[in-house]
């Protein structure tokens, strides 16, 4: 290449970083970005709190995991209670209005320190038995990946590419600086690649901050043992792949985004017509499935965040589970897409011109 | 130079729309180096039409060059051209040597070359002391000044400069003027816009006059009013007769008007045939008549455009 290309994209990336991690109207991305980890923060004080208060209801309330689930219904509340004592909250009240009376019911919980167990008493016998654990890693990593998937790559990252990428021209053209670039003798390419790697800098570094701190908050409420017995399995390689995945999306998102901003004045527009292409993805040909980035970047999250049977139709349309290609071929196939959109978009900025007047 | 027009910005039949509205339309035009001035109102086409010459807008038909270059090489282009913009935008939080020396980083020259050639181009435009402030903090004469600072920073052949002179104090206006005059001196094309004709007149070497998007007329001013029949030439000729001169001038057929002015002490003669006119005051000197001063009164910018373009024009 060029060493004058180089210097030249050095140069606009060197002008662009700046205006991409410091703008003013591009605050929001952050808040996109870190939201989902003060949501798993919050989540994290939660669970801390609640395991401090197990703990503190088994010194007042002692009983054996092993007696607990030795309980089976139609036990007598009798029996209950001398096998296990006093629960440590009971709720006692009468229900229905039938022939033979009201029934009477009695809700008693239990906790062995870890999880909570809760015996419903109706009319002197236990009739419902639940068992609600305290959270654990494969439970937080299945949380995670739904999260990740559902909401952190199709509208965290996907919205926060439209914010930074889209501006990466049309900001330009609405602050009637664009001329500035294009008054330089570079070839309109390389100044696309200048600001789209800027663009992309920025990108990566604000949203893999933004996973690395969520699965940090996910992880900060487990005990050290059963993080490094997490790190010790597949621990290492989730969190890698987290990582690479989110800065794939900027790296798909970001072409995307960078050509409609130079092709359409109104990002929201072209953003709206890639996201439910995006959604629509699973419904779609399989040859026309590899024209979407979550195609690629669904087959690379280490864990697949299937639809519950129980999903509602209309979140269903939001699920892709197309049939995942393996990961070199996935990446390759991303970076094939990445090159395909920004070769169109240097086309149409050899014919870009500046038209501040009508913008 | 690699052909004969390879000194010259030339328009072949240029056309600009935005849309259903007309930028510029059959614009052909070989501008040579030295100072050509681009007069005309508001929306008259001068914007648009430095905004084709320096590639930052594309033609809708037509063909330009500059100095054989083509404004969709921005590659070559922009190394023999600097355009000062009528925009105030630039990148934010920069002090004004780092607005310049970041263009001409673009450009591919190293930091050295860039703090070296952008300390000499801010020197030049005597903005030393305000170097290391913000860009934001500028008056609008300061930026103006920085804008000019970025155009010549890379010494370039074809100057593009759009109402430079907005803003600036008179003293800074006859410094730029200088600077303006010393670049053309060179050999190169410094391509003015203005609104102030007075100014206008000062500084070119030719106009081309803009209206609605045509050009009304180009080359030099003086050329310029004597193709424009329908509007007698007028002479201001001072003499310590001017009765007499009067009387003897008003005997031509081509002399229309002869009118005491400045308290007698000078004659305002309108002619329709300049060569005819001065071939007989000649005769009239010769033969005794004192004549202290003549001077053309109406070839100024400001006559000319009033005359083809009305009074829209030259207000």
């Amino acid at each position: 290449m060029n060493p004058v290309w180089i210097s030249q994209i050095a140069s606009v990336m060197r002008l662009e970083l700046k205006k991409s991690f410091f703008a003013r109207r591009g605050l929001w991305i952050y808040l996109l970005a870190i939201g989902p980890a003060f949501l798993y923060l919050i989540h994290a004080i939660d669970v801390t709190r609640d395991h401090e208060h197990r703990q503190a209801m088994l010194k007042s309330h002692p009983v054996d995991t092993l007696v607990l689930r030795a309980i089976r219904p139609g036990t007598s509340e009798e029996e209950l209670t001398a096998d296990l004592g006093e629960p440590y909250q009971k709720f006692e009240y009468r229900r229905g209005r039938r022939a033979a009376g009201p029934q009477e019911v009695t809700i008693n919980r239990y906790t062995d320190g870890e999880s909570d167990f809760t015996f419903t008493v109706v009319d002197g016998f236990v009739r419902g038995i639940n068992e609600q654990d305290r959270c654990n890693v494969t439970k937080d990593s299945a949380i995670f990946a739904t999260v990740f998937q559902f909401f952190y790559l199709r509208l965290a990252v996907f919205f926060g590419c439209v914010g930074i990428f889209s501006n990466l021209f049309r900001g330009e053209m609405l602050d009637k600086s664009l001329h500035f670039y294009l008054l330089a003798p570079m070839r309109r390419e390389i100044l696309l690649a200048g600001k789209y790697l800027a663009g992309l800098s920025a990108a990566a570094v604000i949203f893999t901050a933004g996973t690395a701190l969520q699965i940090a908050a996910l992880s900060w409420h487990f005990e050290p043992g059963q993080v490094a017995a997490y790190m010790h399995g597949s621990g290492w390689h989730d969190i890698a792949s987290y990582l690479g995945v989110t800065a794939l999306a900027c790296v798909g998102y970001g072409s995307i985004f960078v050509a409609t901003g130079l092709l359409f004045r109104n990002p929201i527009l072209p953003a709206t017509a890639v996201m439910l292409w995006e959604a629509a993805n699973p419904f779609l040909p399989a040859a026309l499935k590899k024209v979407s980035v979550i195609f690629y970047l669904q087959s690379l999250c280490p864990t697949v965040a299937a639809p519950e049977s129980d999903t509602p139709a209309l979140l269903r349309l939001l699920i892709s589970t197309a049939e995942a290609p393996p990961a070199w071929l996935a990446i390759l196939g991303l970076f094939a897409l990445t090159a395909l959109v920004l070769a169109a978009a240097s086309l149409r900025a050899r014919r870009l011109e500046i038209n501040y007047g009508t913008e | 130079m690699t052909s004969a027009n390879g000194g010259r910005v030339t328009f072949d039949n240029v056309s600009r729309f935005y849309g259903e509205v007309l930028g510029v339309n059959r614009v052909t035009l070989s501008i040579p180096p030295g100072i050509t001035s681009l007069v005309g109102p508001n929306g008259s086409g001068k914007t648009t039409l430095m905004n084709l010459m320096s590639g930052l807008v594309h033609p809708t038909r037509g063909q330009i060059r500059v100095l054989d270059i083509s404004p969709n090489d921005p590659e070559r282009l922009c190394r023999v051209l600097g355009y000062s913009t009528q925009f105030d935008s630039f990148p934010r939080g920069l002090t004004g040597h780092q607005l310049v020396s970041s263009f001409l980083r673009l450009f591919g020259y190293d930091d050295d070359a860039c703090n070296r050639l952008a300390g000499a181009a801010i020197e030049r435009l005597r903005m030393t002391e305000a170097t290391d402030r913000k860009v934001a903090a500028y008056s609008k004469g300061m930026r103006q000044r920085i804008k000019l600072a970025m155009a010549i920073a890379h010494d370039p052949q074809v100057l593009v400069l759009d109402e430079p002179l907005n803003g600036l104090d008179p003293l800074v206006r006859a410094e730029t003027i200088a600077l303006f005059r010393e670049l053309a001196a060179q050999g190169r094309h410094v391509i003015v816009s203005s609104h102030v004709l007075h100014e206008v007149d000062q500084i070119s070497d030719q106009v081309i006059l803009l209206s609605n998007g045509y050009v009304v007329a180009e080359g030099k001013i003086q050329g310029v009013r004597g193709e424009i029949q329908e509007h007698p030439m007028q002479v201001l000729i001072r003499s310590s007769r001017c009765s007499a001169l009067a009387s003897k001038l008003f005997e031509f057929d081509h002399v229309v008007e002869a009118r005491l002015v400045e308290a007698g002490s000078a004659v305002l003669i309108k002619t329709r045939d300049a060569d005819r006119f001065y071939r007989a005051l000649n005769h009239l000197a010769l033969n005794g008549i004192d004549i202290e001063g003549v001077a053309p009164a109406d070839d100024t910018v400001n006559s000319v455009y009033e005359y083809l373009i009305g009074e829209e024009g030259s207000r």
